[in-house]
């Protein structure tokens, strides 16, 4: 490692990476490295000069002429210029850790040859780089396409929350950064705080009902499965599966079919003289909000057996010859050694479940969309957050303050999520199994 | 290994790749004189039945000589131009509800349009054009060519007609149905084929079917009363800020619909009556149903399907089904203070008001992203003559704006055209506020018709007086009204 | 001494068991047992069957999934839709796998930091990002290209590498560094020793890999404007309401090949998501 010490003393071939990357290299005789360094280095310049450097001040101005298509007047496109803007600054963040391995490299070089020892040639520089540094050979990629496609568009959404756009400030409107004024909105208005804080304690209960659900559903078959007594598991276990290889949205549309006036279950009441019953109209509340857990947990309860089935069959069978020596029943083995082994096991995938649960698109917005309760604004009382912001950010074009919300939501279920996790044993002891 | 020298040279090329794209945006392409190609979007019923295949085939004939070629868009009928148009994604003619249509001139994503120079100007009336008018800073553009008229009709079998309708269903002895001309004959009719019904649910037989939660078919409980859904200022724009769902008599027509809805199954509370229709008209559950005219061959193919069941075979059946099925306008008199059960025997000419119902026009626009605006019109011109209207008319079952084709084809497709003039048809607001209309005044329409349903299990009734209603629909007006401006 | 009855407990016991297996499994299969007959409904529509039921059956249905293209070409969603799965779920495959083994074996720097990010990551609404996405396919020129799809749905893989570095968590590290010791690189521990260990999790990964692409619509509904490109999904979503049947039909047939893959790799399965889950 360099200390900071050293930095007076750089020799010409550092300095001379320092200013254009790769002619260090070249001074020391790297000429592969060398020349793609200087490569990269002139690819960069060019794309600065091409377009990075206007896409870079397209960032702050979010552009400053409107477009109006009936003049021909081609205008800047806001949203667009943000994301290049985004993209300039990715790609230089990517330049300046090049750049630092190409320092790093030459300096690298420079101690070799002071000490006398011999450089290796590209090819086995490669070899020993992808050896010692395999992590990040193997990672290169994966990280750079989450990078593309999951960070930089939370990012950009995240920017978004800052800007005015949405509503009527739509291309080829100019759109502007506004600060904290969405922010400022939200909490000003109290439809939105009351819809938020409504909305918020149904998600919260959903959550933890629905993984409750899925997990001991999933746990409960499993367990139905493994007794001794049920032969031929495979058939058995064909059933769950079965539900899990039709797709979601197929499901959720079948099941809102079911449920409606028109509906096989419908026409059975009323063929027995029963009066039809509304499970998922406006009225239907509580009905609603069952449904939907029900429907989730046919959805889901499958893959949770799967899990639970191989995490059972993990389970060291001694403790449970042990426990029937002590005369312990079986309700006290389920409580004392099955649950305790399988949350422990599980926590990571639970948290994972939860999140996805409190993030759970589908169930309402196939079973009970379009419509808007009382004392909700731009809601319904089974909408999750999630849908809210759908209706607000999609539906009816609130970008800005859409993402606003999803930031501060996002801010409180990572929180959670962290700390549950940070504490969970699964994480703690991870490294206790290794 | 050089697995490295392979990562970087990855890398390099990924930086190409964007520059060289990055640039290719903003090429423009030089004019040569290749053939011209216009990437047309229609809607699916007319590439479903063959209109659009006819349409592009006959332009290509025609205009072989001036190169130019129209070819089916090939996207999602309702896909967005905002979305796909900026970016060189979107169609260069596309046909579309004048709603829809004006919310792209609203951020002129469609061109204004020299409607003079179009042949079809003169014979379409004024009420069309305003459709696809819009006021930008003060000056009037009319940015699309209106095709055809869309309003909710009445869908019914002429074999269930009560056979002695001419004696008891026809007091001005007119030659049509008094349930046809009047929403209150409608309601007795209806009420008598439920309480005659025998079967052991009273499931068989029902008379008018509606899903009452879509304010598109059921507007005339609104409309006709002097509700609107935004005020219209002395220059003709819309004022967005000034809703009024609860304006006038509104409250009465919803007690109108209350009662119907009576006279109906639950299924008039979500989408079931507006999805089962089709089977229950032709298997005659449903006496009848209202619906759009491009929904016409729906209801044929299903009677059809019927008659096959029935053992006839295909040619028998398709034209017994035409013969049979019956498309008309709704009755043109709803009773003035919404109370369907008055005999109408008893009422005078006062106590009427005209049906107004909820209505649109749908037409065809010329994307501004379009790099042959010229040919562009050339189409337009061509798909608006009096021979492809009529054809379109005879495939599809529209009803046009062309007065010369409606006038000529006579009956109900000149009726809807009367309509147009006459305004009794509410045309959706071509701007983009109207978006917000809909969940609101759904969720309130599939409520009130919830309501005698909550009689009839114990429950109290949340709508008995016009009262509650008139309390609802300002609250409507008011949820409109903050879904538009609260965020703004 | 008691007298050996019948219904000892156990019988008693697995009678019960059995009840409530057939309970559970019939609520299962019910909805896609409705859901294949409703496929086989001879009126194309399920607004005429009285109850759960259609009386007259046909195949008709399937006739026109396959035989009627000219506004639904089924047959060419499917196509396109194999080509994304397939592909997405080879790359997805070894990314993932790689992602989790990297993260499973070695110790470097911002390790637990990944960890903790890509759960952070997770937490976010998707779709608020989808407009992001769909900009940067457009600067990209990706839209209207099956590839694009497989870039992304590629690209989000790894981001579900839990289950993955659960399993092999389970491997002991004794075996890697008996190899380190004889010399071997860390790229042929990995593809000599930690794939042949692997098989259980690397079908279980494919699976999900495939499972995903093959079912959404949300991602290829935003970038495939061009009807010929639709996926099964979108095209499905985009059926008229009165085709329910065909809906059906095609439901059914993308579900069967799942259906097959998981029977015929269930051993697999189960096996790769129990050692993985055990310490995921």
């Amino acid at each position: 490692m360099e200390h900071p010490k050293k930095r007076p003393h750089l020799s010409f071939p550092v300095k001379a990476s320092m200013c254009i990357m790769g002619t260090g290299q070249l001074l020391q005789k790297q000429w592969v490295k060398g020349l793609l360094y200087l490569a990269c280095f002139a690819a960069y310049i060019i794309y600065l000069a091409v377009m990075g450097v206007e896409d870079m001040i397209g960032f702050f101005t979010l552009g400053t002429v409107k477009g109006d298509e009936w003049l021909g007047i081609e205008g800047d496109d806001s949203i667009m210029m943000l994301l290049r803007g985004l993209l300039a600054f990715v790609i230089t963040i990517f330049f300046i850790g090049i750049h630092k391995s190409n320092i790093n490299d030459v300096r690298e070089s420079d101690r070799k040859i002071k000490a006398g020892v011999a450089l290796p040639g590209f090819k086995r520089a490669c070899e020993i780089f992808f050896d010692k540094k395999f992590y990040i050979a193997a990672l290169a990629v994966p990280v750079l396409g989450v990078m593309i496609f999951n960070i930089l568009p939370i990012v950009f959404m995240i920017l978004i929350a800052f800007t005015n756009y949405g509503g009527d400030i739509v291309p080829p409107e100019l759109v502007d950064w506004i600060g904290f004024d969405n922010f400022k909105k939200i909490l000003a208005l109290s439809e939105i705080k009351d819809t938020f804080f409504k909305i918020l304690g149904w998600n919260i209960a959903w959550a933890v009902i629905s993984t409750l659900v899925n997990y001991f559903g999933g746990l409960g078959l499993a367990l139905l499965l493994n007794k001794k007594c049920v032969r031929k598991k495979a058939f058995w276990r064909a059933f769950p599966i079965l539900a899990y290889a039709v797709p979601g949205f197929i499901t959720l549309l079948g099941f809102k079919f079911m449920f409606s006036y028109g509906g096989p279950i419908n026409y059975y009441i009323t063929l027995h003289g029963g009066s039809a019953i509304g499970f998922l109209d406006i009225d239907a509340g509580m009905k609603a909000k069952i449904i939907g857990v029900l429907v989730n947990a046919w959805i889901s309860v499958p893959t949770s057996m799967l899990l639970a089935t191989g995490i059972l069959s993990n389970i060291n069978h001694d403790l449970y010859d042990a426990a029937s020596i002590d005369g312990a029943s079986k309700w006290k083995q389920f409580i004392k050694i099955t649950l305790p082994f399988v949350v422990f096991s599980t926590t990571p995938t639970l948290i994972t479940s939860f999140v996805n649960n409190f993030n759970n698109f589908g169930i309402f917005y196939f079973l009970r969309g379009g419509l808007y309760n009382k004392g909700y604004f731009l809601a319904s009382d089974t909408d999750l957050l999630i849908n809210w912001l759908y209706n607000l950010s999609i539906d009816n074009n609130y970008y800005g303050i859409g993402a606003a919300i999803s930031l501060i939501i996002f801010l409180i279920t990572s929180t959670f999520s962290m700390i549950t996790y940070v504490r969970s044993n699964a994480y703690k002891k991870e490294d206790t199994y290794r | 290994m050089s697995k490295r020298k392979r990562w970087i040279s990855l890398l390099l090329a990924t930086s190409l790749v964007m520059t060289l794209t990055g640039c290719g945006g903003e090429k423009k392409e030089e004019k040569s004189d290749e053939i011209i190609t216009l990437r047309i979007l229609e809607n699916d019923t007319a590439k479903q039945e063959g209109y659009l295949d006819e349409l592009l085939s006959s332009f290509n004939e025609a205009y072989k000589d001036k190169g130019i070629q129209a070819v089916d868009a090939n996207m999602e009928e309702y896909s967005d131009l905002a979305t796909n148009g900026p970016y060189g994604y979107g169609p260069d003619v596309i046909y579309q509800a004048n709603d829809k249509l004006m919310t792209y001139a609203e951020d002129k994503h469609i061109l204004p349009l020299t409607i003079e120079d179009f042949d079809c100007y003169e014979y379409i009336p004024e009420e069309a054009w305003d459709a696809f008018r819009i006021q930008i800073d003060g000056e009037t553009y009319c940015c699309g060519i209106p095709v055809n008229i869309q309003e909710p009709m009445l869908f019914y079998r002429e074999d269930r007609m009560p056979e002695n309708w001419e004696t008891e269903w026809d007091d001005d002895q007119n030659g049509v149905a008094d349930f046809f001309e009047n929403w209150n004959d409608l309601y007795a009719y209806s009420k008598y084929l439920r309480d005659t019904d025998t079967s052991p649910n009273k499931d068989s037989q029902y008379g008018f079917m509606s899903s009452f939660n879509d304010l598109y078919l059921n507007g005339q409980f609104l409309f006709s009363y002097g509700a609107y859904v935004f005020a219209e200022n002395e220059d003709g724009t819309l004022d967005a800020q000034d809703i009024g769902m609860s304006a006038g008599n509104a409250a009465a027509g919803l007690c109108g619909l209350r009662q119907m809805a009576a006279l109906m199954n639950e299924g008039c509370i979500d989408d079931t009556i507006k999805m089962n229709r089709y089977e229950k008209i032709a298997n005659g559950t449903y006496f009848c149903t209202v619906s759009t005219p491009d929904t016409y061959s729906l209801f044929i193919e299903k009677l059809v399907l019927a008659y096959e069941g029935e053992g006839m075979n295909e040619a028998e059946a398709a034209e017994k089904a035409t013969e049979n099925l019956k498309m008309i306008e709704l009755p043109s008199l709803m009773p003035a203070d919404g109370d369907l059960s008055k005999d109408s025997a008893e009422m005078s000419e006062d106590d009427w008001v005209s049906t107004i119902v909820m209505g649109g026009v749908n037409g065809y626009g010329i994307s501004s992203y379009t790099e042959h605006r010229e040919a562009c019109m050339e189409f337009v011109n061509f798909a608006t003559s009096y021979e492809m209207i009529q054809k379109r008319m005879d495939m599809l079952g529209i009803a046009p704006t062309r007065s010369d084709v409606a006038e000529a084809s006579g009956g109900v497709t000149d009726m809807i055209f009367q309509s147009l003039e006459n305004g009794n048809i509410y045309l959706m607001p071509s701007i983009k506020a109207v978006d917000q209309i809909w969940v609101p005044t759904h969720t309130l329409l599939g409520d009130i018709a919830k309501d005698p349903f909550r009689e009839a299990v114990g429950e109290t009734p949340k709508y008995s007086s016009g009262q509650d209603i008139q309390t609802a629909l300002e609250k409507v007006d008011k949820d409109i009204y903050d879904a538009i401006y609260t965020l703004k | 001494m008691k007298k050996k009855k019948f219904w000892n407990s156990s019988r008693i016991d697995s009678l019960f068991t059995h009840i409530v297996l057939i309970a559970v499994c019939s609520v299962f299969a019910f909805p896609v047992l409705w859901l294949v007959m409703a496929s086989f409904s001879k009126s194309g529509s399920i607004y005429d069957i009285e109850g759960f039921f259609p009386d007259t059956l046909s195949l008709a249905s399937y006739k026109n999934l396959f035989l009627d293209t000219a506004m639904y070409d089924y047959p060419n969603w499917l196509k396109n839709t194999l080509f994304v799965a397939v592909f997405s779920s080879l790359i997805g495959t070894v990314l993932v796998i790689l992602t989790a083994y990297t993260i499973s074996r070695f110790e470097f720097k911002s390790r637990k930091l990944l960890m903790k990010s890509t759960l952070v990551l997770s937490m976010f609404p998707s779709f608020m990002g989808m407009t992001a996405v769909y900009l940067i396919m457009v600067n990209f020129n990706l839209i209207n290209q099956l590839w694009s799809l497989i870039l992304i749905y590629v690209a989000g893989a790894p981001m579900g590498y839990l289950v993955q570095k659960g399993y092999f968590d389970t491997i002991s590290s004794t075996i890697y560094e008996a190899a380190r010791v004889d010399g071997a690189t860390n790229f042929k521990v990995f593809t000599k020793i930690t794939l042949p260990l692997s098989k259980p999790i690397i079908v279980y990964t494919a699976l999900t890999q495939f499972a995903w692409p093959w079912s959404d619509f949300i991602l290829p509904n935003m970038l495939l404007k061009n009807k010929n490109l639709w996926t099964v999904a979108v095209g499905l979503t985009h059926l008229d309401e009165t085709q329910f049947t065909r809906f059906a039909a095609g439901s059914v047939f993308i579900a069967v090949p799942i259906v097959v893959l998981y029977f015929a790799l269930s051993k697999f399965l189960v096996a790769g998501v129990s050692d993985g889950a055990v310490k995921g």
